[in-house]
């Protein structure tokens, strides 16, 4: 950075550095804070956490157990940014077909395409990436559907393994010889799971109040399995981050909507 | 039913309602099926929860609390929510407007499934923040308002628009990770999330981590305060606010500048510095009405104009609340000055709602913003298809109820607020505040007198039903509540303390006393009206509003003020 | 000790990101920076009470405090949400006025508004 000759731009230092410093000041007792963490939920959710849910992951039972509505909260933020992100992404879309000759034409949108006219000639699709991902794809989808179904007795989870699962998609989506993107990569079929899971899950959480035990409570709580409860919900929400992300990728890289 | 399954209802209907609209989205072949399900949607998230309100009202109107867990789990752990009598009140506030602005967007605002999906989604989450008792939870509840806002804002196709949500959403999200340090500070101090479990480990903590106490309540406060936009962090509302699509306008506006503020009081009862918060945040309200009517006389566009107005607007509101809470709830001004907040709150979204929407029909059909050009409004949407000048009688409602002149809702709720306040120096900051609102509005009201327009406009016909029906009922809506003052008073105050003892009486409100002042205000309006109009002032005014506004102006100001109330609640 | 330092540094160097810089995607990265800042905090400070990850396969075991953790879940998944609608709304930015310095878009949207 060369010495400010300006008195804007030494005005503009100032202010950044201001801002910086009064920010650092207010937070350095908080960040160094040396208070011993407190143990009173881990040692409650050691002896009762598997009881209580059926899951011996006990972060899978805080976030769709005890703590359900929190997670509830975060799909939705998850469907709004993506009904957002693809309604500005569309008329982004419009703007270059208008005016595709002209330089403010940019590359990004529709530049990593997957649609028939571009593809070839985009320097990055060479033949070896699109053999590989074809190939990998399932092979990622399937661990996917392992993380998000065992995410009750293992490291994982709805989110965990949606967020493979939107990976895998998108392999599948660039591998993809021939255009008319068969089966789990077509962004038709991507947008109806979604919004079919989010209106199951909707539901899901309706089904605590009809079996009594109020909005948000495990339905099947008295019957053998409480545990099905966590891992019907992995599923769904996996369906639901998975198939989102995956057509929020797609779209970025130009695939049609 | 369970009162604590109505409770979750009012807020699970809405997602139901979005569910089912947004399954409205992917039937492409038949438009009349997916306009039933939009519609369906609509109806069972915005009328359906009325009936739990009803049921609800009752029995909060007994004095009642509903208290529990999420679910029904363990209460370290899981998520507490308190339903009570500022809830209902909420609630209420933000169903209503968010039926009347759907209504308007059927006929001017943004169409769709998608956005009716959004705005169910928004209505759902001011639901669910009013009710929370946790604090991560309060965090998910405001992230999900403002990404609602950050997405609902771009829909108006205006250019400036994408800039006013990227500034929001930058500022905000920042805003948040601010909140979420300081939820990292209070669990790690006292081991728990819930506002019991908060305020029971605080009065055990040492004198060491008092200081940690304070830092995080430091930081919630400055994240909310962003939120509600007081100054000096109000940068990021005036282009989200003017471009926004109408609808859109009223009802931020009207609601999501004031659910995070009752959210946050909630929060400051938690802390032994409460009060001095409230202190801080009483003088920056006052600072802020004044400081914001004048920035706002020096507006050309009628929406930025009514934007600022919000500012000015919401600086009364914080400043009589802030005043509530330095008194405590427990006195009897404490108690006047929280009603006063909160009826000017519902009003200000009746009657700011009531001047947007009618502002945006006059722009949606003549074309033109800028306040100097646009003359004779009531002949051009006469061109455009309005036989009887219903546009401008709903304006001319607005108008009188924001300048508070009697018998309308504003003359009750700004004289219940500068009543509590008495004679401190806020008082006269709030006064003058009100004869710049005066004068601005005169100003606006210019552009219905009948003139020529320097510019040649483009009339638009335009679909009125709807946008009638929803003006109509904020109107009516406005001036019921100027004349069923005493009712009003009484049933907010026991909402509010219910166990209070002592019987509160509605002051007089038409006293002699409190009319002259009305006479003096107005009066002391058009003056202030005719001298702008002179050179000088007209300089300056412009120089007000041309001043250089940035990105990082917003970040600075965060900063400052965050490390502002940090050093006022150690010293 | 040395990791609360280096995170606060972190958070400053984010902070920093956002205020000081002027391309919009350089502002972006700050952002994550910071909402990563903020959750890698609460992670490291959770997990110094235990040794084990938080799943019981047999009793008694020293874990780790698994509240953070959930409530970390959340977090990143709203920070991506947020990076992904702000990326949008960048390049909706870059097309209606061809520059991604933020002075030049404000000049650029303030003449056509």
């Amino acid at each position: 950075m060369t010495t400010p000759k300006t008195f804007k731009q030494f005005w503009g230092l100032f202010t950044t550095l201001l801002a910086i410093f009064s920010i650092g000041a207010v937070l350095l007792p908080i960040f160094l804070n040396a208070h011993p963490w407190p143990t009173a939920a881990r040692d409650y959710l050691a002896m009762r956490g598997n009881t209580d849910s059926g899951a011996t992951n006990l972060v899978s039972a805080i976030y769709l157990g005890y703590r359900v509505f929190d997670t509830f909260g975060e799909t939705i933020v998850l469907l709004v940014s993506v009904l957002g992100t693809m309604g500005i992404l569309t008329r982004v879309e419009s703007l270059v077909d208008a005016s595709s000759d002209d330089e403010h034409t940019i590359g990004t949108v529709s530049g990593f395409s997957l649609s028939q006219e571009k593809r070839r000639s985009h320097t990055l699709r060479t033949h070896l990436l699109e053999v590989v991902t074809g190939k990998i794809g399932p092979i990622v989808l399937l661990f996917g559907f392992y993380v998000m179904l065992y995410g009750h007795v293992s490291p994982g989870g709805g989110f965990q393994g949606g967020v493979i699962l939107a990976s895998g998609i998108i392999f599948l989506a660039l591998g993809n010889p021939q255009e008319g993107s068969s089966g789990i990569s077509n962004p038709e079929i991507l947008v109806r799971i979604e919004t079919v899971a989010f209106l199951i899950l909707v539901l899901v959480f309706f089904s605590g109040f009809f079996m009594g035990n109020g909005f948000f409570g495990n339905p099947l709580e008295s019957t053998q399995v409480p545990v099905g409860y966590i891992v019907l919900l992995n599923a769904i929400i996996g369906l639901k981050v998975g198939t989102s992300i995956g057509f929020m990728c797609i779209a970025m890289m130009g695939g049609g909507y | 039913m369970k009162p604590e399954d109505l409770v979750f209802s009012t807020l699970m209907l809405p997602l139901l309602g979005a569910a089912i609209a947004l399954c409205g989205k992917l039937i492409h072949s038949h438009k009349r099926i997916a306009k039933s399900f939009e519609y369906s949607g609509a109806i069972i998230g915005l009328a359906l929860p009325w009936v739990a309100l009803i049921l609800l009202g009752q029995q909060v109107l007994r004095g009642e609390i509903i208290t529990g867990v999420v679910g029904n789990w363990y209460s370290g752990v899981g998520i507490s929510y308190q339903f009570d009598g500022l809830s209902w009140l909420i609630q209420v506030l933000g169903f209503t407007i968010g039926l009347v602005a759907w209504i308007y967007s059927l006929g001017g605002g943004p169409k769709g499934p998608a956005f009716t999906t959004i705005f169910l989604i928004q209505t759902a989450a001011l639901a669910a923040t009013i009710i929370t008792t946790d604090l991560f939870n309060l965090f998910v509840c405001l992230e999900v308002m403002g990404i609602t806002s950050y997405v609902l804002i771009p829909t108006s196709k205006k250019p400036g628009a994408s800039l006013a949500a990227f500034s929001y959403l930058m500022v905000s999200a920042s805003a948040m990770v601010f909140f979420l340090l300081g939820t990292y500070g209070l669990y790690r101090i006292t081991g728990s999330l819930s506002y019991e479990g908060i305020s029971l480990g605080l009065k055990i903590i040492s004198p060491q981590n008092q200081m940690i106490a304070i830092v995080s309540c430091t930081l919630l406060v400055s994240a909310v305060a962003i939120r509600v936009a007081v100054m000096p962090l109000y940068g990021w509302l005036p282009d989200a606010h003017a471009l926004a699509p109408h609808a859109v306008s009223a009802v931020l506006s009207g609601v999501l500048i004031k659910t995070p503020l009752f959210a946050l009081s909630r929060v400051l009862m938690l802390f032994a510095q409460g009060p001095e918060v409230g202190q801080l945040m009483s003088i920056a309200g006052g600072v802020t009405a004044l400081a914001a009517v004048i920035i706002a006389l020096s507006q050309k566009d009628v929406k930025r104009l009514l934007a600022y107005h919000s500012i000015s607007q919401i600086g009364y509101i914080v400043s009589a609340w802030g005043m509530a809470l330095q008194f405590g709830l427990e006195t009897e001004t404490g108690l006047f000055l929280m009603i006063g907040a909160y009826l000017h709150a519902l009003f200000h979204a009746l009657f700011k709602g009531l001047l947007f929407l009618s502002v945006g029909t006059t722009i949606d059909a003549t074309g033109q913003r800028n306040v100097y050009v646009l003359r004779g409004a009531i002949g051009l949407l006469r061109k455009a298809g309005e036989r009887v000048p219903i546009t401008f009688f709903t304006f001319l409602v607005g108008a009188l109820a924001i300048t508070a002149l009697p018998p309308l809702n504003g003359f009750v709720s700004k004289n219940l607020i500068t009543y509590g306040l008495n004679n401190s120096y806020l008082y006269y900051l709030l006064i003058s505040a009100s004869v710049g609102t005066v004068a601005s509005f005169i100003k606006l009201g210019r552009i219905f007198v009948p003139g020529t327009n320097t510019k040649p406009s483009r009339i638009k016909r335009i679909r009125f039903r709807s946008r009638w029906v929803a003006q109509l009922t904020l109107a009516i809506l406005c001036i019921i509540g100027g004349f069923w003052t005493p009712t009003v008073i009484e049933i907010v105050a026991k909402l509010l303390a219910p166990h209070q003892h002592m019987v509160l009486t509605a002051p007089e409100l038409y006293t002699t006393d409190s009319l002259l002042k009305t006479l003096w205000i107005t009066f002391g309006g058009i003056i202030l009206y005719l001298l702008i109009q002179t050179a000088p002032l007209k300089k300056a005014l412009t120089m007000i509003r041309t001043r250089p506004r940035n990105f990082k102006g917003l970040f600075v100001s965060f900063s400052l003020g965050t490390a502002a109330l940090a050093l006022w609640l150690l010293v | 000790m040395v990791e609360r330092i280096l995170l606060l540094l972190l958070f400053m160097v984010g902070f920093w990101g956002i205020v000081g810089k002027k391309h919009i995607i350089k502002k972006i990265f700050g952002l994550n920076i910071l909402n990563n800042a903020a959750v890698i905090l609460f992670i490291v400070e959770g997990s110094r009470i235990g040794t084990n990850a938080p799943i019981m396969e047999q009793t008694g075991s020293s874990i780790v405090d698994p509240v953070p953790q959930a409530l970390m879940l959340t977090a990143i998944v709203i920070g991506v949400c947020i990076t992904a609608l702000s990326l949008a709304l960048a390049v909706h930015l870059y097309k209606i006025s061809g520059s991604f310095d933020i002075d030049t878009i404000r000049l650029k949207v303030q003449d056509e508004a």
